[in-house]
């Protein structure tokens, strides 16, 4: 697998897509953009995801109180895996694959698998800070959010 | 509740071997007809019927909801899906209980059929690994290699390690356990095949810190039980076996983005509202355990969080031997999950009653009369962990 950010159409894609729905067609056109967007509350500015209503108090209809804006891409790995097994074809050539939980920055979790350097240990990875990297499949139009280590 | 009568078990069914192309529906089928006549019922008795899915209203009409009382003929004034995982026991328990406690059906039955071992082999054809099962289309790590169960589950581990200092032998030890009460249950798949820690460190990793050996089975087959109330069980064949208490837990309560979920499970209401309606005062006065044991930190996390050990402390707890045959508690005690099968999330389930009635073979708890039998099931939205906890105390007392 490559860690560039730049598009490359040759990519072949032979996962599973993405789900791509109507909560959450905006974030993935953020992706697309280069941009990890995160459900940001316009009263209290707490940001979410994926989309939801602000829990801190009352809300407009449909959450219509809050937006999709820019995050910082930054955070920390929170909990991980390394996938030995390919339960889907599609995945046999990235074995052995970091599958990492990531709290961002902002707060919110997410998940993807870890491009580039590869953390050895899985205890003492927790913690260690990480950006995103976006990986284009513009031929599919859509992009995969990835995440690499980064100095602290 | 003392106006109302209490709530019993009185009859168990179980499919473990079904024959090659058993479909799902017979086997729902079968465990349904077993657990009627273990109940020295008729099928024209029953009057309820719930169908048990891993996947919430996922009544897959083509596999057997909406099929099996048909199959077997059942005059079922209602029949209807519940599904949340491996919460079902917990959760069937509590729907047919209101159906029986306001006189709209007198014996209710509830089955849970998989055929997860006939779809793996299936699958293997096409490259895949595993069971056949994946997460559903709209789950969010499907596209990023989060496929399967094991994908996320073990993110708990790798954070209790991370938290507490636990290791995968500590886990081990919760897996060589349960395989030797494996041992002594000539209906579990790993019967007459135990463990060691070694072997739990030999066998493959599949989702590091995963071994295989930390991963419950891969089966087909069958459980169904019958609920009634108090004065009908009395005149049941079997041992009535009372619903002693029930409670139930949302780590979505917590809210994911609390981060509370990874290292504990929404055990604490679920504990509190079950103990005080069965009057325990805690869990020393369980006799027998049967805790869900999807994967062994499961096992862990529960018990840290009913109390049987501190917080951080039960991977030196389970290594001290305390699961084991001959331990203080006596956990999961066919097998569980881990070494018995995984029929349709009522394993645990199904042994509780075993124990109570005395018929657990060689592997019995002397003076068996309360156990504790959980469930742990349902998918939060994306970062997706299981978040509810079901807690039931079954009793003959």
């Amino acid at each position: 697998m490559t860690t560039e950010t730049t598009e490359t159409t040759e990519r072949r894609w032979n996962k599973p897509l993405p789900n791509i729905d109507l909560d959450n067609k905006a974030f993935w056109d953020g992706l697309r953009d280069h941009q990890l967007l995160l459900w940001t509350c316009s009263t209290c500015g707490t940001q979410y995801w994926p989309k939801c209503y602000c829990i801190k108090h009352e809300n407009e209809p449909y959450a219509q109180n809050m937006s999709w804006q820019p995050g910082s891409g930054r955070g920390k790995i929170f909990a991980l895996n390394r996938h030995h097994w390919a339960f889907h074809p599609g995945f046999q050539d990235e074995l052995p694959y970091i599958y990492a939980l990531i709290e961002l920055d902002e707060g919110p979790l997410i998940s993807t698998t870890i491009v580039g350097k590869q953390p050895t240990d899985l205890v003492s990875a927790v913690g260690e800070p990480v950006q995103i990297v976006y990986e284009d499949y513009a031929e599919l139009g859509f992009t995969i959010p990835r995440f690499e280590l980064i100095d602290a | 509740m003392t106006d109302r009568q209490r709530i019993a078990v009185v009859g168990l069914g179980t499919v473990h071997d079904a024959p090659p192309g058993t479909s799902q529906r017979m086997m729902a089928a079968e465990a349904a007809r077993l657990a009627i006549a273990d109940a020295g019922l008729s099928i024209s008795d029953i009057d309820g019927a719930l169908d048990l899915r891993r996947s919430g209203g996922g009544g897959d009409r083509s596999t057997y909801s909406d099929v099996f009382t048909r199959v077997l003929g059942l005059p079922a004034q209602f029949y209807f899906t519940v599904g949340r995982g491996g919460a079902v026991a917990g959760l069937a328990t509590a729907v047919a209980t209101g159906f029986l406690d306001r006189g709209l059906a007198n014996y209710v039955v509830c089955v849970g059929a998989v055929d997860d071992y006939t779809k793996a082999q299936l699958t293997k054809k096409q490259g895949q690994r595993g069971m056949a099962h994946v997460e559903k289309e709209g789950y969010w790590g499907k596209a990023l290699g989060d496929l399967r169960a094991v994908s996320h589950h073990s993110w708990m581990a790798s954070r209790h390690m991370a938290e507490y200092g636990t290791t995968s032998e500590q886990l081990g030890a919760i897996a060589v356990a349960q395989r030797a009460w494996a041992c002594m249950n000539p209906e579990a798949r790993m019967y007459g095949r135990p463990i060691t820690i070694a072997d739990h460190q030999a066998s493959p990793l599949v989702a590091e810190p995963y071994h295989l050996l930390d991963i419950s089975q891969i089966s087909d087959g069958a459980v169904a039980f019958v609920l009634t109330t108090e004065d009908r069980a009395r005149d049941c064949a079997q041992k009535p076996v009372y619903v002693q208490g029930q409670g139930f837990g949302e780590v979505a309560a917590d809210l994911w983005w609390e981060k509370k979920n990874y290292t504990t499970m929404a055990v604490a209401p679920a504990k509190q509202k079950a103990f005080a309606q069965a009057g325990l005062s805690g869990v020393e006065d369980l006799d027998v355990v049967q805790l869900y044991d999807c994967f062994t930190a499961e096992v862990l996390f529960q018990l840290e969080d009913y109390g049987f050990c501190e917080k951080g402390e039960g991977g030196k707890w389970v290594e001290a031997g305390h699961t084991a045959p001959g331990g203080t508690v006596p956990l999961n005690t066919g097998g569980g999950l881990l070494s018995n099968k995984h029929l349709g999330d009522l394993t645990g389930f199904s042994e509780a009653v075993l124990q109570l009635r005395g018929q657990a073979g060689e592997r019995q708890v002397p003076d068996c009369e309360v156990a504790l039998t959980t469930g742990h099931g349902g998918e939060l939205v994306s970062p997706g962990l299981c978040s509810i906890h079901t807690s039931t105390i079954l009793g003959v007392a």
